[in-house]
């Protein structure tokens, strides 16, 4: 009788999970339970947890689970971290958002196993995805040629794009801007011809909600940089040369130009203290004409403000060329995240957890860590993971539904941008599948680890130099100071603050790196 | 009168003292802190010192949770220090991190950058003290001008209440009510005639609306300590100055005032004390590159050199640096003020 309810309920338990049942044959790593302990602690809210229906499932498919020894008593994911170096006491795994250089510093120090031999050994999948992304392989070795740390890999090509009202265009008779120039002529209509209709020159013709990092991203109509990566203000590189973006011809003439839009009323006048709340305030308002913005967030106010503000076509539009013809968006998702998981020197199972590692980057592991447990948050339907209903019509946004459940976290683990485009507005993917179409995609660059030594003078100078430099960015937009006035001083006081001896650092670990 | 009301409770006090002297016979040996001369006795002055925690065990456990606060969240850390002459490395630790040097020092004071910001916090704290500081006393003495209690009590609770508000809430008011297109002072300048003004993107205008915003926050709670004071001098000096014919304004010089003046000190020494300090989330709140060059100070240097980038060792040199001025600012405050008051905090 006893053995009868046994296995009545044992194949209760396995109706639930019919697919995944199987597959634990071919993904267990280990026979007898193996528990590993991990430090993870993320985006300053979040610690791995053993419950979350992924972390169950994961142990049920390898064999090993992961038990978090993170505190939740903080509310910094870098103090968290920090605290952890500092006591010396090593979990086996380390993870997190924003660790990179850490793990590459506190690898040469000895913190971390080397993972290059393990790698080739025990992990076929990681082995060959490095393989085939012989960048990403470079991005993440460290300055002695081994690699410390497996990254979080984005999936999905374009962040943001340039939106603009399609019905103001459509009031006033104008056709989407092609070029800077005719740019300017809408933007000057926006402003002057009244297209909201209530009888006040009230229009805020282009406004943008992240001022720090897109403001001066206009500089790319003139043929200017303005930053290499995803982050703000970052290196770029040009024919194998690294650079920095605020300096050199084509920023100037940026740079005088938006100040210019900014004097006419061209750009949002309170565009450096607005900031998080312009988007919404002034698409609310009927007032805001244009934007370079997400694409997803951004379409979304189409529904959204449906009722508040009748009739608004906030749509996509490809870039319009800069002054010498071309066609390019400066801005795109990172191939790689700062973010990921390590080995520490404390671990006594190198094999098994790289094998776990590994296990993030077959077919299986990348439907648990993108899409949950099957059968519980999403089905296989024509051999593609699809959404249950009840996820895709939450209230809560099915990014945050996933982190409550163990998938998409910071983790070494390949992101499919399948995840993303099942919840992604409708006008917002017509507007990727017009960059799609046009290929505006520029290569990116994807940052360098140094040594201890060329760390020092980079610390040293850098500081100093992105501090005047957006000192200076701001008070020519604000129209305070002339670019054109201050361009020799400014690229004197460059040189005297050492952006020279900063771009050598910076070109001897990008070499020893990529070449 | 308010050191009246002090010397009376030191006086209570060191009666009750007295008290527990007299009843013991130890009292023919001098206290242990007197005994420095020649003839001091370390061994006789830790007997004397465990006695008299025998028999005032009392006060020595109230005393204690305040000891080990110190102990535990102020000496101790003192320890890591040493890191400011370091090239430190969390993972090595404070012991496994080599010795550099004044290397940190001479890289901050090298930077013109920091520089600035040392001079930028100076400003704004001598510029805080110069405006923001008399005004929490004068509020007091416009309160206890008020006659009517209904009245005083609302005027009262109404200036508290900016003290309650989050900085960050504080910033965003301030933020709107400065807004070139919607903000009030704005469409004031407007209506006047005025040309609308960005305030916060102009440097000039900074310090002005950092100090006069925090006057706002908090003059009235700082005002609390001077009411309480005055509540504390005596009723019958008011009364013979009326009878003798002292108005208003002549009892708040001749009486008020000179009764408030101990607080006043202590306060000011106290302020003196954080001229190094300025209130770091709500400039990083209300700073943008544009106002640097007024709006830079020390603590936002420090954030965005050092910890941004995690350079500790460097953010523990200018610590220390800070602690250091502020140590010589208190200690030279205090002198000050025996010196020509005869008032002081030790």
């Amino acid at each position: 009788m006893k053995r009868m309810m046994t296995a009545a309920l044992l194949s209760a338990l396995l109706a639930a999970a019919p697919a995944a049942a199987q597959d634990a044959k071919t993904t267990k790593i280990t026979d007898k339970p193996l528990e590993l302990t991990i430090h993870m602690h993320f985006r300053d809210k979040y610690v791995w947890n053993d419950d979350w229906p992924v972390a169950k499932e994961l142990n049920r498919l390898t064999g090993i689970k992961l038990k978090n020894v993170a505190s939740k008593a903080t509310t910094l994911s870098r103090e968290a971290f920090n605290l952890l170096m500092a006591s010396g006491n090593l979990p086996d795994i380390v993870a997190g958002n924003e660790l990179r250089h850490d793990f590459v510093r506190y690898g040469m120090e000895g913190a971390f196993q080397p993972l290059n031999k393990l790698i080739d050994q025990h992990a076929p999948n990681l082995k060959r995805f490095l393989a085939e992304n012989e960048t990403v392989r470079k991005a993440i070795t460290a300055p002695d040629g081994n690699i410390y740390w497996v990254p979080y890999i984005p999936d999905g090509k374009y962040a943001r794009g340039w939106f603009i009202r399609y019905d103001w265009l459509e009031k006033l008779g104008l056709q989407p801007p092609q070029t800077v120039d005719e740019l300017y002529t809408v933007l000057k209509a926006f402003r002057e011809r009244d297209p909201n209709g209530n009888g006040q020159k009230d229009e805020v013709p282009l406004f943008i909600r992240e001022p720090d990092s897109e403001l001066q991203r206009l500089v790319v109509l003139w043929d200017g940089r303005s930053s290499g990566s995803d982050a703000a203000h970052d290196f770029y590189i040009d024919n194998g040369k690294v650079r920095h973006p605020y300096s050199g011809d084509n920023y100037r003439t940026g740079i005088r130009n938006i100040a210019k839009w900014y004097a006419e009323g061209l750009i949002d006048k309170e565009v450096y203290t607005r900031r998080a709340r312009a988007r919404e305030a002034l698409l609310g308002a009927n007032q805001g004409g244009m934007t370079y913005d997400w694409f997803a967030s951004t379409a979304s106010y189409n529904t959204s403000l449906k009722d508040k503000v009748p009739g608004m076509k906030f749509l996509a539009i490809a870039p319009p060329a800069s002054a010498s013809g071309k066609r390019i968006n400066e801005n795109r998702r990172a191939r790689l995240r700062p973010d990921g998981w390590a080995i520490t020197v404390a671990n006594k199972n190198p094999v098994e957890t790289i094998k776990l590692f590994d296990f993030y980057f077959t077919p299986q592991g990348r439907l648990l860590s993108n899409f949950g447990v099957e059968g519980q948050h999403y089905d296989m339907v024509d051999g593609k993971p699809r959404y249950k209903p009840e996820i895709l019509s939450a209230k809560a946004p099915v990014n945050a539904q996933m982190w409550d459940i163990g998938a998409q976290i910071p983790i070494g683990f390949w992101q499919d941008y399948e995840y993303e485009r099942q919840w992604t507005d409708e006008n917002a993917l017509k507007g990727i599948e017009l960059y799609e179409k046009g290929n505006y995609l520029i290569d990116e660059f994807l940052g360098v680890s140094m040594t201890t030594d060329e760390r020092q003078i980079f610390d040293r100078h850098m500081p100093n130099i992105q501090t005047f430099m957006i000192e200076q960015m701001q008070a020519w937009i604000l129209g305070s100071r002339d670019v054109d006035k201050d361009w020799e001083t400014y690229n004197a006081q460059l040189k005297k603050l050492g952006l020279d001896q900063v771009l050598a650092v910076m070109q001897k670990a990008y070499d020893r790196q990529y070449r | 009168m308010a050191d009246a009301a002090l010397d009376r409770e030191s006086g209570g006090g060191s009666v009750r003292i007295m008290d527990g002297v007299i009843a013991t016979p130890e009292l023919a040996t001098p206290p242990a802190f007197s005994s420095t001369g020649p003839g001091y006795d370390f061994r006789k002055a830790v007997r004397t010192l465990l006695s008299d925690m025998r028999r005032d065990w009392q006060l020595y456990v109230l005393l204690a949770p305040m000891i080990i606060w110190f102990v535990v969240f102020l000496y101790t850390p003192m320890y890591g220090l040493q890191i400011a002459f370091k090239q430190y490395s969390l993972f090595r630790g404070i012991e496994g991190s080599p010795w550099i040097g004044f290397d940190n020092f001479v890289a901050l004071f090298s930077n013109e950058y920091f520089l600035r910001a040392v001079k930028n916090t100076l400003l704004i704290s001598f510029y805080s003290l110069v405006f923001a500081f008399p005004v929490p006393i004068v509020l007091a003495l416009m309160f206890n001008e008020i006659h009517h209690q209904g009245f005083r009590r609302i005027a009262q609770t109404i200036t508290y209440l900016p003290h309650f508000i989050s900085v960050v809430i504080i910033a965003g008011l301030v933020v709107s009510f400065l807004s070139p297109t919607t903000g009030i002072v704005n469409i004031i300048l407007d209506r006047l005639g005025f040309e609308k003004i960005y305030f916060l993107t102009i440097p000039e205008y900074f310090r002005p609306i950092f100090i006069g915003s925090n006057i706002w926050k908090e003059a009235g709670f700082d005002s609390i300590v001077y009411l309480a004071a005055i509540a504390g001098i005596n009723p019958a000096l008011y009364e013979s100055a009326r009878m003798d014919g002292a108005s208003r304004l002549q009892m708040i010089r001749y009486i008020t005032l000179p009764s408030l003046l101990p607080v006043i000190m202590i306060m000011l020494i106290i302020r003196v004390g954080q001229l190094i300090e300025v209130n770091f989330e709500y400039i990083i709140l209300l700073y943008q590159p544009a106002t640097f060059e007024t709006a830079d100070v020390i603590s936002t240097f420090i954030y965005r050199a050092g910890l941004q980038n995690n350079q500790y060792a460097l953010g523990t040199a200018a610590d220390l640096f800070n602690a250091v001025v502020a140590l010589v600012l208190v200690v030279g405050a205090n002198w000050l003020s025996r010196r020509y008051s005869q008032h002081s905090v030790w």
